[in-house]
């Protein structure tokens, strides 16, 4: 299905709402979700009992509903919860939902977090086809992305991911035996030259795969730090949409760009008229990495295929820390919950400017890097190093100072690698600087080590 | 045992992420050596920052501002360090496994997501798959998508038949050979079966002889009825290293904290645990701490008491809905008494199949139970049972519900004798 231009600009004239409708109607071709799926989750079928949670729906009292293999609640230990905030505010988790967060769920996730969610991905994307979207709770985002590629991908398909790419994505999808189109980035990420080029080979080649999805990190992206602009989002939707491909839009740093709210560019979610997009949202590094909640935002079709995949994985996700994170977001409110991310925004950024002083006072001359925009690590070049593998696994130690090599980011680990990736997130100031510092020392000793071998 | 033979493709293919591994190396380094390895969130910006939990026996657990970090921060993958070690600990003391240095413990989000990843580790498409009959749906909704070849295994009252295993074994062809038997031999879901210790020993006898692994899936474990001891577990009896062994809190502690371990060959663990780095990561930090600060007030004695209270609980209700299916089911179905677990499993007399009876009768008959066909591997052979849960009615909700079923069987077998006979 591609997106044609002239239709669009020939019917400009018309008002604004005849236009917009003639557009829906002209777009309006429902994507078939189907010849997306692997093979695997093509065959994924609702359990009969599942069949049976839709005459749960307003009961008739005299219902006798024998069908749930739910324990009784009057069994569990617990009888009341409190938590301390960090403002000073102790909330009170009621019986009713301390029943919820200590009993089976439904698998889309507690249902008002459910509804809390969708209200905020309304607000903050207003998805263009919001009304055929649906949205399931995750264990983290990475459950929700792993669960993606095994929706999408079977071996040999194609998927295309950034030039270097978020290690745990590569570690998915190498146990899938996908191909990669793996797009070299500049400092906004992957460039749409590149995608193109890569997209037209793949298209030429004798093979007659076509890549089903893409996956990206947009926003201060890991292991770079790069953001994504709107132009060249746009730019990729509509690469996306010529090839026909699913984009996997990863976010978890979507609060943790050192921009205002305001100027954070538009999300992929918020530019998908075709209904294309899977976006993953995370609380990890917002509210708790370790409740690990989290939720995926895309077309109900294939949210629908991954429910089931969800359901026979976990059955439901940790319904307390669900709880727990509703009853946040409800003491919050929505200024509550913008003021905490406007203070994260402050906190990190201070980490990041105190870890480029560290970089600057240390590493100047013997590394590179552009800074990030958001997130929490720091991209580093090596410029007299061949491959920081070595370096950093089998030396780093003696130096007492331990950070990723780039190898881990690409495809082909087995390849030489200049880069390195520093997180400043857990790190003080003083141990920024002490690091900087080994850092730059086990670098000088590594060119050292280099000109004696050569 | 070399148990590459049972992987497939994909598990294979799972490799430790050197990421995983230098991120270990903090733990026990020294002071001096600065990590700037890990993408996790500082817990200064953590907006909870202390907990406190009253359990129904006045005790309170406190979370303090230490233990809220754990609680709110990524764990190891495992599994939190003190949990592994008390779970490690429950495990030995309870069935003394054989070879106990050659396994491990991971800890699961609830027992279902380690059956998924003990079952996304082996399976193939087509693979021949030998499951015990009536089958837990959670299973057969991770297996179906694999297109197997199921060999379903008959149980009765007694719990699995192994005479019906070795006839299984002996009917599949010898190029499609299943790797693993799956078993729930505690309370079985949905038949409420005991598979009794004489016929334990010689399932697994059977299992050495055919080279296969045994998926122990034992929830129900604390939920026995019959004598004050608990049965002996396969994994008691793993003299091989071929028994990976599920267990969960759902059902004595909570279920929405999604804690559950699994204990098997460290091979196959590690596999699995490799699977779970690469999906969720870590279970609830939070779950895990709760679950772990409950057991350490507790101890092994207080776990003893809790588990005790709450497997009679189970036994009265059973005996309850015993009571109801007596007075109004003798003669209208059939049943075994459920020596563990929360089901009844009743054999409905006269009536071919279940399903439409239920599903589009059901709700206006005013009873709604779960029929039998969910929990069959053939998808056309009608069956004619249905399982009922005792878990969370009370007696005189029984009564009704036995009441109104009764009458709902009564009108499916005069409609039954209105319809012509389907081939």
């Amino acid at each position: 299905m591609t997106v044609n231009k002239s239709q669009v600009t020939s019917v400009f004239w018309i008002c604004e709402d005849v236009h917009y409708s003639l557009l829906k109607h002209q777009y309006y071709n429902r994507m078939n979700y189907s010849k997306y799926l692997s093979k695997v989750a093509a065959r994924r079928k609702p359990s009969g009992i599942s069949d049976m949670r839709k005459y749960l729906v307003n009961p008739s009292p005299s219902l006798v509903w024998l069908g749930s293999g739910m324990p009784n609640p009057t069994q569990f230990p617990f009888r009341e919860v409190t938590v301390g905030l960090n403002d000073g505010e102790v909330l009170h988790i009621s019986q009713d939902m301390l029943s919820s967060g200590l009993q089976y769920g439904p698998t889309p996730g507690y249902a008002p977090l459910v509804t809390q969610l969708k209200a905020m991905v309304e607000r903050h994307h207003s998805p263009p086809r919001w009304s055929e979207s649906n949205l399931l709770v995750t264990v983290g985002a990475q459950d929700g992305v792993s669960k993606a590629f095994e929706m999408l991908l079977d071996p040999g398909d194609y998927v295309v991911i950034s030039d270097p790419c978020y290690s745990d994505a590569l570690c998915m999808l190498a146990s899938l035996a996908p191909q990669y189109l793996a797009i070299e980035n500049d400092d906004e990420g992957m460039v749409p030259a590149n995608l193109r080029a890569a997209l037209k080979l793949a298209a030429n080649s004798e093979e007659k795969r076509m890549p089903k999805a893409l996956y990206l990190v947009p926003n201060a992206s890991n292991p770079t730090g790069t953001t994504m602009g709107e132009v060249r989002r746009r730019e990729i939707y509509a690469i996306a949409q010529e090839y026909d491909l699913i984009i996997l839009e990863d976010d978890p740093y979507y609060f943790l760009t050192y921009e205002e709210e305001q100027n954070i560019p538009p999300s992929f979610l918020s530019l998908d008229i075709d209904g294309r997009v899977l976006r993953f949202d995370s609380f990890s590094k917002i509210v708790s990495a370790g409740l690990r909640v989290a939720f995926v935002t895309g077309p109900a079709p294939l949210l629908a295929v991954m429910e089931l995949h969800l359901q026979s994985s976990v059955i439901c996700g940790p319904m307390f820390s669900q709880v727990l994170v509703s009853e946040l977001l409800r003491e919050w409110g929505e200024e509550g919950f913008s003021r905490h991310t406007a203070k994260l925004r402050i906190f990190y950024k201070n980490q990041r400017d105190a870890m480029l002083l560290a970089a600057s006072t240390h590493l100047t001359g013997l590394c590179e890097w552009t800074v990030p925009k958001g997130g929490i690590f720091l991209w580093l070049k090596v410029v007299g190093v061949k491959d920081t593998g070595p370096m950093i696994i089998e030396r780093g130690i003696t130096k007492n100072v331990i950070l990723i090599p780039g190898k881990e980011f690409v495809v082909d680990s087995s390849k030489p690698n200049q880069f390195m990736r520093a997180a400043f997130s857990c790190v003080t100031p003083e141990q920024m600087m002490k690091g900087m510092e080994n850092l730059a020392s086990l670098i000088r000793e590594e060119i050292a080590l280099q000109n004696n071998q050569a | 045992m070399d148990y590459t033979g049972y992987m497939n493709e994909v598990a294979k293919r799972r490799e430790p992420l050197v990421i995983r591994e230098l991120f270990g190396l903090q733990h026990g380094a020294p002071k001096d050596v600065v990590f700037l390895t890990a993408g996790a969130p500082n817990p200064e910006t953590f907006p909870i920052v202390s907990g406190s939990l009253k359990l129904r026996d006045g005790t309170t657990l406190e979370l303090t501002p230490d233990k809220m970090v754990d609680c709110l921060q990524y764990g190891p993958t495992p599994g939190y360090p003190p949990l592994i070690e008390q779970l490690k600990t429950i495990t030995e003391t309870i069935h003394t496994p054989p070879r106990w240095k050659d396994r491990e413990v991971l800890v699961t989000t609830g027992s279902q997501s380690g059956l998924l990843m003990a079952l996304e580790m082996m399976l193939t498409p087509g693979q021949t798959v030998l499951v015990e009959q009536p089958c837990y749906t959670g299973v057969l909704s991770v297996v179906s998508p694999y297109n197997p070849k199921y060999l379903p295994v008959e149980s009765d009252g007694e719990g699995l038949v192994p005479s019906s295993l070795r006839a299984a074994l002996a009917s599949c062809s010898p190029h499609n050979k299943p790797k693993f038997l799956y078993t729930v031999p505690t309370g079985s879901n949905p038949s409420g079966a005991v598979t009794s210790e004489d016929r334990r020993r010689e399932v697994y006898q059977i299992c050495r002889d055919n080279d296969l692994l045994i998926l122990e899936d034992d929830p129900y474990f604390f939920l026995h009825y019959d004598g004050k001891t608990p049965p002996t577990s396969y994994l008691s009896l793993d003299e091989d290293g071929r028994v990976l062994r599920f267990d969960s809190v759902s059902k004595v502690v909570s279920a929405g904290l999604r804690v559950g371990w699994v204990t098997g060959p460290r091979q196959l663990v590690h596999k699995m645990n490799l699977h779970k780095g690469s999906s969720v990561i870590s279970s609830a930090s939070m779950s895990q701490v709760v679950v772990s600060e409950l057991l350490r007030v507790w101890g092994l004695e207080g776990l003893a008491r809790h588990t005790a209270q709450v497997r009679q609980f189970y036994q009265n209700k059973r005996d309850s809905m015993l009571q109801a299916a007596d007075k109004y089911l003798t003669g209208v179905c059939e049943w075994t008494v459920p020596a563990g677990g929360m089901f009844l499993w009743l054999k409905v007399l006269g009536v071919r199949d279940t399903w439409d009876m239920v599903m589009r009768r059901g709700l206006e008959g005013k009873v709604m139970l779960v029929p039998g066909h969910a929990f069959m591997t053939d998808p056309i052979r009608p069956c004619p049972y249905l399982r009922a849960s005792f878990s969370a009615t009370s007696t005189p909700i029984m009564h009704q519900g036995m009441k109104n079923l009764a009458e709902l069987i009564q009108r499916e077998k005069e409609l039954q004798r209105m319809k012509p006979q389907q081939g």
